[in-house]
């Protein structure tokens, strides 16, 4: 049988040296802002119970999450979301806690994706959940924080704002059964007016059908508010001039022409029920932020309360920063320390004192002093150090000869 | 910026493109005569032009790699995948269909079929509408084949005039859906490039509409 032993399984990679650092200086940059803010890191289960991810209302596919089974024979799932496990969570461990409750997290997300579609199945992402507030205020601090968080990292982004509860409202007036309201949310999703016209047309010509035919277009900058404002009347009236509100408040933000509204954001995974928002930044192709409130949520699990949250991929934010070029050169360490024959402790404490002076060091593990200048001259590190007894000899080379 | 970037179904549907891409005004003269080039500058490089099989048009639109994309909507339904289908081009029109030898009844009876199919989701996706469980046998070429050699009892295929079927004695059993040329959208490029995307794909709509209107003149 043809061993898999020497190969990672499709969608997932390793991750080497400077995209680790990458890596980590993203996630540093961003936890530094969540903590600022006073927000709580937390870890969930690698896996959790299928139930805690239930498609019925967390909207996930069951064919996209990773399934086994426990001794007792019950269905898990690799995390396939990350909101949900910290819905779990907050509506049982946290039950007593003062609310509101602000907790973030850095953790993959694991979904299997089409075959040969180049798609990541492991994902890092990191984000926050604002817990047990609801209102404009909340509203208001998470996008906040998402905009700063992303500006730490990603500079030249754009903000997209829209509201779950425009769709659901519009489609209040179609028929509950035969498909027709997912059938119209997909045509809203994929902004195909055309089909979407069929689909309305010979519906008695109420307010909220013409609404519903023009949404695909409602997206753009500020103007989108006064081109929808004729379609709206009622509860969806309001919902448009609390999402107008959100939109003034946060173009005072710096934002200016990089704030953008879309009404017609509709999202398969849908747990959301106020304002969604996300992001996209040139030259890639898929969001790399998504967040929005989602007061429902924490009922499935026993505790209801409002809730509003967004997660960043790091995935999408090292890959615009790294150009997507992976081919980046290891940097050499600074100094490396070679302890003579009866002197390798001495060499050992030498490398710690260096450290400790904030150097990085490396022990040569060669037994003689010519195998180790030739690994410094392999390795390009331009500092060689000696250790013999009490003395210490420092040899440099010219490393501008070395490529 | 660069250029907006459109990928064109390699053939029929490209000749078409590219005749509705002159109708509006855009210069092709590179893309009539590319020679061995893959991108090539359409309306004096306003736009890029990208020639691809149609399934790499959807690839290349959805990873964004292109910002929009001309491809039929048998290749979409197909495939799939995350991207906006802002406008049907009404060229390239046909249908998907299910079809087999003539006289036979199809769905009569419980015993399981065996269906031949070179598009095997919209095949799945069809009988599971239909709550029927078929056996799906992928074929890449020439599907009528299958029926004829008794692989399979029918057959789903696009169908244009039905002149293969006919001459091969087999009948259409049920019209699925009809397809048509789509242009796409990367959902990025859409919200990053808002009025350029706009701009072109209103010129492109009412291309399309004066299109069909000569075309109601002459018939």
């Amino acid at each position: 049988m043809k061993k898999n032993n020497r190969i990672t399984p499709e969608g997932t990679r390793d991750y080497l040296f400077e995209e680790c650092l990458l890596r980590r200086k993203i996630e540093d940059t961003l936890s530094q802002v969540f903590v600022s803010h006073c927000y709580h890191e937390v870890v969930t289960p690698g896996f959790e119970f299928y139930d805690v991810y239930d498609p019925d209302f967390s909207g996930i596919p069951q064919e996209v999450m990773f399934k086994m089974t426990d001794r007792q024979g019950r269905l898990m799932v690799m995390r396939p979301d990350n909101t949900l496990s910290i819905a779990r969570l907050t509506a049982t461990r946290l039950q007593n806690q003062p609310r509101p409750i602000r907790l973030y997290y850095i953790q993959p997300i694991y979904r299997s994706h089409r075959r040969l579609s180049g798609r990541s199945n492991e994902n890092v992402q990191m984000g926050v959940e604002l817990l047990g507030a609801g209102g404009l205020r909340a509203d208001l601090e998470a996008i906040a924080l998402a905009v700063e968080s992303l500006s730490g990292c990603v500079p030249g982004f754009r903000l997209e704002l829209g509201h779950a509860g425009i769709f659901r409202t519009l489609a209040g007036c179609l028929p509950e059964t035969g498909g027709v309201r997912e059938d119209v949310r997909e045509a809203v999703e994929a902004k195909n007016t055309a089909l979407l016209g069929r689909l309305l047309a010979g519906r008695p010509d109420c307010p909220e059908i013409r609404a519903l035919r023009e949404l695909p277009r409602l997206f753009g900058g500020e103007e989108v508010f006064e081109k929808a404002s004729g379609l709206c009347a009622g509860k969806l009236r309001r919902t448009l001039d609390y999402l107008h509100g959100l939109y003034r408040a946060l173009s005072g933000f710096g934002l200016g022409n990089r704030l953008i509204v879309d009404l017609g954001l509709v999202q398969r995974n849908d747990y959301y029920t106020g304002v969604v928002f996300s992001a996209y930044v040139e030259e890639y192709g898929d969001a790399v932020l998504l967040g929005g409130r989602y007061d429902n949520l924490l009922g499935h699990f026993g505790q209801a309360m409002p809730a509003v949250g967004f997660g960043i991929s790091i995935d999408a934010v090292e890959r615009t920063l790294s150009g997507g070029d992976g081919a980046r050169a290891v940097s050499p360490a600074d100094v490396l320390v070679f302890g003579e024959k009866g002197s390798e402790v001495r060499a050992l404490e030498r490398i710690s004192k260096l450290a400790a002076q904030g150097l990085r060091c490396e022990s040569s593990v060669f037994s003689t002093r010519a195998e180790t200048l030739e690994y410094a001259g392999a390795a390009g590190i331009s500092c060689v150090d000696v250790v013999a007894g009490e003395k210490v000899e420092t040899i440099r080379f010219d490393t501008e000869e070395k490529p | 910026m660069r250029p907006l970037r459109i990928a064109l179904t390699k053939g029929r549907l490209e000749e078409k493109a590219v005749a509705l891409l002159e109708q509006i005004g855009c210069d092709c003269s590179a893309v009539r005569n590319k020679g061995r080039r893959l991108v090539l500058p359409v309306a004096h490089g306003r736009y890029e032009a990208v020639l691809a099989k149609a399934a790499d048009v959807t690839t290349y639109v959805e990873y964004g790699a292109c910002d929009l994309g001309v491809v039929g909507k048998d290749t979409i339904l197909e495939h799939g995948g995350n991207f906006y289908e802002v406008l049907d081009l009404g060229f390239g029109k046909c249908r998907f269909a299910l079809a087999g030898p003539k006289g036979r009844d199809f769905f009569g009876g419980y015993s399981a079929r065996t269906v031949a199919s070179k598009y095997p989701n919209v095949a799945a996706n069809y009988f599971a509408g239909r709550a029927m469980d078929v056996r799906i046998i992928k074929i890449e070429g020439s599907v009528e084949l299958a029926p004829l050699l008794g692989l399979s009892d029918a057959i789903v295929d696009i169908v244009e005039t039905g002149t293969t079927l006919r001459e091969n004695g087999l009948e259409i059993y049920d019209a699925i859906c009809g397809v048509s040329a789509r242009l796409i959208v990367n959902p990025a490029s859409m919200k990053l490039r808002k009025a350029e995307i706009e701009d072109l794909a209103a010129e492109m709509e009412r291309g399309v509409k004066r299109g069909n209107a000569a075309k109601e003149l002459i018939t």
